[in-house]
């Protein structure tokens, strides 16, 4: 048969609903799978995962483990220390330390997740934008992400809470604002490579569209990295609220996260050194596990990287 | 070769650590002080707080002083009181300015007036009304009469003649205060703005000499070698640290890295208190509060105002939160001033029916329900300022888990740094503000006058007729007559609750003990004009 015997007629687009798309020759199944056994060999890893488990653990149920309220002042019962009354302590108006770690752990984990939602949603879908479209788009997105990238973060956070009223929502805004910035860049990146991939090119030759091929073939190709890079700014934005609340500008009082604990607990280090110690341990472990889990997660989903 | 520059690195490293330690030992000629948070002034005209003022107690000298708790004539030799005890003579001394030019009674002459010059760049004085005794000084202030006819006048080089509106038993008191302080016309010239902390133009009168400012950080003081008691003038240097972590500043302090220390972490009174003989609680007169902003509603009704101050447990605070030795404040007038009659004032004028504990709880709440919020129902959010120093975040602390127990009303606290904070209170941006006033001399007035309606330091923007009345009269009377119109104005403000009195103030400081003859006046401020390191 040759060339000329095809008829023009046949060079008909398919009607809808006889659109056959790509089929898949391995389920997402085994790629978890896979995933899930190079990460368990991992014993840090494990470690990480299951300590980071325990802290959500800790402050989801820490507060009704203990009979205190948070807020509930006790003058004449302050600055005891640990003891089976009060696990933690109590702090200068007698309040119980535990309690108040708990809560702070449950302030710190909110921050984190406020900031891994805005990265998942703002910085990968501002970096896929920018990565597929290219050209004078891709440009301006990137040139825009570059002057907010000149000013830290801290400083933003400073002067955005400055300009509101110190406290838990203004934190999270301000980190809203430009936390996404790393991921779409990281995104970004990511996207100029695969999109010049013969994959991309099949995809398009099927007649996929632009949002077919930004969600459905980039960016499950890109999810390793941004797993793992959600998992390392989590730990960050934990540690900026904890700064905020330290130097003053975070949650305010009776309320408090583990960064104003270890604030009010400096004046008495020498007299009272553990209402310092467990809000001080719990910000170094809870950074730790969500470290160790992200490298651990990166090894995983990405043998390669390991291997160079 | 690389290793060779290695640890040639490291030798100097390790080298510069060690000198810097031997850098650490005591300098027998300078003392090193921490000072606190940044003072906003120290011109001694436009300051208006301690942190100020204690600086210039150093920098500048009045006409007189007060040392060892007596008052000594300073710049002035000796002094003249006529028969009505309304005009006062003093014939100044051979005194000289730190750059050699005698100090004239013209330099007196310049700085009162400019006290009391509305017009005064960059900012009128908060303190104006501490000389509105003389005659003129109220009417220029107010604008109906010109600074140039108030009645002090230099009758020659070294002779100051003061007229009074009425016999002042204090006034000699109130020339040791830093308003009262010379300043010269052609150094304040060459910039009006900033010479006091300029240590290119400042020029002062007093044992030390600002040589150095660096904002935020230190200041240094040089002995001034033209003071008129230089040869008793130990110290060559001060060294003021600028710290507003009482944390750090102890830490500084056990480290030796400082001599004098203001104010400790309240944590660790009761372990100084217990352990280390260079910890002194010193007696202070003054009252720590709570401002109402009295012309913002809920604020404005004077039975939400009293329902407030009632619900506080002052023992509690005390005992627990600053446990410095305070005492609970019932009254505006702290403990330490007297009457006529010898009387303790405070005691004399009592509580105003108000317990110390517990006892107002009930009180405080039909308060409340009659002010139309029962149990807190329908009561806005209250917002409270403070700068975070000291005590005060941990008293807000208590204080609003108080109001929230017993009224049911929430408040937000937020803190904010200093010179902020002063600015908010000052332009009324509040709605309760943690205040506090320390007297600038042995009289209730000090305490009293700062709720005239005219007064720049009236944070609680109360203003009545009536009390402007009884401390205007007063200040015509004398004897036991005069404290009655005290009396009635205190309880005149006190009734009203425009302030909410929480404890009266304790000194507590830390002095090396190698440092000796430092003073404290009776109103706190250092003074280290013939202090000695051994």
């Amino acid at each position: 048969m040759s060339m000329t015997d095809i008829s023009p007629d046949l060079w008909q687009p398919l009607k809808k609903e006889e659109r056959v798309w790509e089929e898949k020759t391995q389920s997402d199944i085994v790629f978890r799978q896979n995933v899930w056994l190079r990460f368990k060999e991992n014993r840090l890893a494990m470690t990480g995962l299951i300590v980071v488990i325990g802290i959500i653990l800790f402050a989801l149920l820490g507060p009704w483990l203990s009979q205190y309220s948070y807020s509930a002042q006790d003058l004449t019962n302050a600055n005891q220390g640990p003891s089976l009354k009060h696990w933690f302590g109590t702090d200068g108006h007698g309040r119980d330390l535990f309690v108040r770690v708990a809560y702070g752990a449950r302030i710190s984990l909110l921050v984190g997740m406020a900031a891994a939602l805005v990265n998942f949603f703002i910085g990968v879908l501002y970096g896929g934008i920018s990565g597929y479209i290219g050209g004078i788009t891709d440009h301006i997105m990137m040139r825009i992400v570059d002057i907010i990238d000149t000013i830290p973060l801290v400083l933003y956070a400073i002067l955005f809470i400055i300009l509101f009223e110190p406290g838990l929502t203004s934190i999270i805004i301000a980190l809203s604002m430009v936390y996404w910035v790393r991921m779409a860049r990281i995104v970004r990146g990511r996207i100029l490579n695969l999109r010049e991939q013969e994959f991309i090119l099949a995809a398009k030759t099927l007649g996929a569209g632009f949002t077919r091929i930004l969600l459905r073939h980039l960016m499950p190709n890109s999810i390793g990295i941004i797993i793992v890079t959600l998992t390392m700014m989590i730990p960050e934005a934990i540690f900026i609220e904890s700064f905020l609340s330290f130097i003053g500008l975070g949650v305010s009082a009776p309320m408090a996260s583990w960064g104003s604990l270890a604030a009010n607990a400096i004046g008495g280090i020498r007299s009272y050194p553990y209402q310092l110690f467990f809000p001080s341990i719990a910000i170094c472990i809870t950074i730790l596990a969500f470290n160790l889990f992200g490298d651990g997660l990166r090894d995983a989903l990405d043998p390669e990287i390991r291997k160079q | 070769m690389k290793k060779t520059i290695a640890c040639l690195l490291i030798l100097t490293l390790v080298m510069t650590s060690f000198t810097a330690c031997g850098e650490k030992g005591q300098d027998t000629n300078a003392l090193k002080w921490h000072i606190g948070p940044e003072p906003y002034s120290l011109d001694p005209q436009l300051n208006f707080a301690n942190d100020g003022g204690n600086i210039i107690n150093n920098t500048f000298e009045g006409l007189m002083r007060e040392l060892n708790g007596e008052l000594v004539p300073a710049m002035a030799e000796s002094y003249e009181i006529s028969d009505d005890k309304t005009a006062y003579t003093f014939y100044l001394r051979d005194a000289f300015w730190s750059d050699g030019k005698p100090v004239t009674a013209s330099d007196f002459e310049y700085a009162w007036k400019r006290a009391c010059d509305p017009n005064l760049e960059p900012e009128p004085s908060r303190y104006s009304y501490q000389l509105f005794y003389i005659k003129g000084a109220q009417d220029a202030v107010e604008g109906n009469g010109s600074p140039d006819d108030i009645a002090v006048t230099a009758i020659d080089e070294k002779t100051l003649k003061v007229e009074l509106l009425a016999p002042t038993p204090y006034f000699l008191d109130l020339t040791t205060f830093y308003t009262y302080m010379p300043v010269r016309k052609d150094v304040v010239e060459q910039d009006p703005d900033g010479w006091a902390r300029n240590p290119e133009v400042v020029v002062s009168n007093g044992p030390f000499v600002l040589t150095g400012y660096k904002i935020g950080e230190s200041l240094t003081l040089s002995k001034n070698e033209y003071y008129w008691q230089a040869d008793k003038v130990s110290l060559e240097r001060i060294d003021g640290f600028i710290i507003e972590d009482e944390s750090t500043m102890l830490s500084a302090y056990e480290a030796g890295d400082v001599d004098v220390i203001e104010d400790v972490p309240i944590q660790e009174i009761s372990r100084l208190k217990e352990n280390n003989k260079d910890f002194y609680i010193l007696p202070l007169i003054g009252t720590y509060y709570y401002i109402f902003n009295t012309q913002k509603p809920p604020l404005d009704n004077v039975l939400v105002r009293k329902a407030l101050s009632y619900a506080i447990d002052r023992t509690a605070i005390v005992e627990n939160i600053t446990q410095g030795g305070e005492q609970e404040a019932t009254g505006f007038v702290p403990v330490g001033l007297s009457d006529a009659e010898g009387n303790d004032f405070r005691e004399t004028a009592g509580n105003y029916g108000m317990d110390t504990g517990k006892g107002n709880y009930k009180k405080a709440r039909e308060l409340l329900a009659e002010a139309g919020y029962p149990e807190g129902e329908g009561f806005p959010t209250l917002n409270f300022i403070y700068n975070s120093y000291g005590a005060h975040q941990a008293v807000a602390e208590a204080i609003q888990a108080m109001w929230k127990n017993n009224l049911g009303i929430d408040m937000t606290i937020s803190n904010q740094e200093w010179g902020v904070l002063q600015d908010n209170i000052y332009n009324s941006n509040f709605d309760i503000a943690r205040g506090g006033w320390t007297a600038d001399y042995a009289d209730p007035t000090t305490m009293l006058d700062i709720w005239l309606s005219y007064s720049g330091n009236n944070e609680a923007k109360w203003k009545n007729t009536e009390y402007d009345a009884l401390i205007e009269a007063s200040k015509t009377l004398t004897g036991q007559e005069r404290f009655e119109h005290l009396y009635k104005a205190e309880a005149l403000m006190m009734d009203a609750m425009i302030v909410a009195p929480i404890l009266y103030y304790t000194d507590t400081v830390m002095v090396k003990d190698y440092v000796k003859d430092w003073q404290k006046t009776k109103l706190g401020l250092w003074f280290f004009g013939f202090a000695r390191i051994e």
